[in-house]
């Protein structure tokens, strides 16, 4: 067993256990900094946003803990300066043992920007101290339940600048990115039956993909965007497909008489995770993108579905896990699939009916739905910390979200 | 362009110049996309009957959408199931004699009840709508007037969350669509 893997698995095991002292490995990854935020200069109600923002962002990073600047390993200090042709933001964190000036940088954008220029410092500052990829740039689609239809939307991995997608008053769902960031597959029902969408979100154009007999859903593209997998039902039951990005060159990948749905592919593009009822119960299964014989992952929980495999970076400290929603006890919890032992290890478990999760490009957050007194609305998890921060709520309802790059 | 190609290409039109007029333009900003009914039938394969799916098994739905359902009694599931219930047999035969009897394409909807999640109720949904549609054939009726929908536990017939709702929810619904 490689350490990376020994890692993963430790992470996992131990947050429901509580015992991270137990891994050395984990408290590496574990470990925040602490971070004094002192504030900006100038422009007091510009500051003040700019310093609400990116306290915010470092909190969520899950790589520092805010501490009072007198006790702070790292320091902030900066300026703001702000009028109608835009803002300039100037930040120094200093290393305060030391001495020693970690970041030193100017942003500036126009005054509509302000959180976009700021959650770039965010990013700049984790990755600075960390070494690893920031979250605070990225973009979260979902599912917005208002006024008795399901639109999709988009927004801000902090849940702020929420912008609506769809205007369908129709069931708009289940979307998922394109890696680039540029395109959003989703399951519409706007012609009254269940196809699979693409809108590209720069020119706002969408066209339909898949539009076969029956069910069209679960549309996924590959890792390299040159594929998207999906569950179509036309052949006699919902099964899983392949298909390329125009919607041609169409392949069946599972022949069962059971359900197979929710295709996710695997980090490195050659296989698919997906949920089939072959057993008699929902559970991950995996096969070959080209097919052949399917093997079976999650033996426990005896329910399984909703499995989404994360991509961290290449240098991360965190390795491919593959997450799951687990019923238990009647309730949903996310869990974490342990590669080779079948067992899914609970990460958001908390009595609550946590489903949907979907996984940073980072590989350590994830954005997941929490329902309660049946009201759904967004949450992110930092499963290193086992974290769980509530995303500002939405009118209605907010559910299956997907985290783009 | 052959026949059928041809025809396809006009139902594919036609369901996209009904739905356009239904349809709400929003007015936000960026990729709002309602503009994509034009964009929709540029795509390579749609328009010419190949590639990305053939609506030639679909009824025309005009503008309103499907009917209601409610002409014919629901048929109810077990939790996590799609197998046709024997105490469902009568129900399912009814909808067998009107199709004998009667012109129409018949949609077959299937829901589930909220526990589940969703995709996964989306594949079940179609299993029990497939079910139906199958027990239908077997008692005579005719497989290419039929079509299967499935709307996983977005559409629950009682909002209730209890068992008595959640009975009531795991079930198919019968529409006939006239043409």
């Amino acid at each position: 067993m490689t350490t990376g893997t020994a890692r993963a698995i430790a992470v996992s095991v131990l947050l429901c256990g509580g015992a991270f002292r137990a891994n050395a490995q984990v408290e590496v990854i574990k470990g925040k900094h602490s971070f004094g935020v002192s504030g900006f200069t100038g422009d007091a109600a510009i500051a003040g946003q700019v310093t609400d923002v990116l306290k915010n962002d470092l909190r969520l990073s899950g790589y520092f803990s805010l501490a009072p600047v007198s006790s702070a390993e790292y320091v902030q200090s900066g300026s703001v300066r702000g009028d109608h042709n835009g803002i300039v933001v100037e930040c120094i964190v200093m290393q305060q043992a030391t001495k020693k000036v970690a970041l030193s940088k100017a942003y500036q954008g126009s005054a509509q920007d302000l959180r976009r220029v700021v959650h770039k410092l965010s990013d700049d500052i984790v990755q600075t101290l960390s070494g690893q990829r920031g979250i605070a740039q990225t973009k979260v689609a979902f599912v917005w339940t208002h006024n008795g239809a399901k639109e999709l939307a988009v927004m801000d991995y902090d849940g702020y600048n929420v912008h609506q997608l769809t205007y369908d008053r129709s069931i708009s769902v289940r979307p998922r990115w394109s890696p680039d960031g540029r395109k959003i597959v989703y399951t519409s029902y706007k012609n009254v039956f269940p196809d699979v969408l693409e809108v590209d979100l720069y020119t706002g154009q969408r066209r339909r993909l898949a539009s076969y007999p029956g069910l069209n859903t679960g549309a996924v593209f590959s890792p390299d965007g040159l594929s998207i997998a999906l569950t179509l039902s036309k052949d006699g039951n919902p099964e899983l497909y392949t298909m390329n990005v125009q919607g041609g060159d169409l392949r069946r990948l599972t022949h069962t008489r059971a359900g197979e749905s929710s295709p996710t592919w695997s980090p490195d593009g050659q296989a698919i995770a997906y949920v089939s009822d072959e057993s008699g119960v929902p559970q991950i299964w995996q096969i070959s993108k080209d097919g052949g014989a399917a093997s079976r992952l999650t033996v426990s929980p005896s329910y399984n579905t909703e499995p989404d495999w994360s991509r961290p970076p290449a240098n991360s400290d965190m390795k491919p896990m593959l997450a799951v929603t687990s019923r238990v006890g009647g309730k949903f919890q996310i869990g974490v699939y342990e590669k080779g032992s079948g067992v899914v290890s609970p990460v958001a478990a908390d009595g609550a009916d946590n489903e949907d999760p979907s996984w940073a490009p980072d590989g350590r957050h994830l954005v997941f739905t929490k329902t309660q007194h049946w009201r759904p609305q967004l949450y992110l998890l930092d499963v290193v910390t086992g974290e769980q921060v509530q995303l500002p709520a939405v009118e209605g309802g907010a559910s299956e979200p997907a985290w783009g790059s | 362009m052959s026949q059928k190609l041809l025809a396809r290409t006009i139902l594919i039109g036609f369901i996209t110049a009904v739905m356009s007029t239904g349809c709400h333009h929003g007015n936000g900003a960026g990729a709002n996309g309602d503009g994509g009914t034009g964009s929709e039938s540029s795509v390579p394969g749609i328009g010419s009957g190949g590639g990305p799916g053939d609506l030639s098994g679909r009824p025309m739905v005009g503008a309103g959408g499907l009917p209601s359902e409610g002409q014919f009694a629901a048929v109810l599931f077990d939790y996590d199931s799609a197998r046709i219930r024997p105490s469902e047999e009568s129900k399912l035969e009814a909808v067998a004699a009107y199709l004998k009897a009667n012109p129409g394409k018949l949609v077959v909807e299937g829901h589930c009840d909220e526990r589940g999640t969703a995709e996964y109720n989306r594949a079940l949904g179609e299993r029990r709508a497939i079910a139906a549609r199958d027990e239908l054939v077997k008692l005579g009726a005719d497989t290419s007037r039929m079509t299967t929908i499935s709307y996983g536990k977005d559409r629950p017939a009682d909002p209730g969350h209890d068992e008595t709702a959640w009975a009531k929810n795991r079930r198919c619904e019968f529409v006939v669509v006239n043409q």
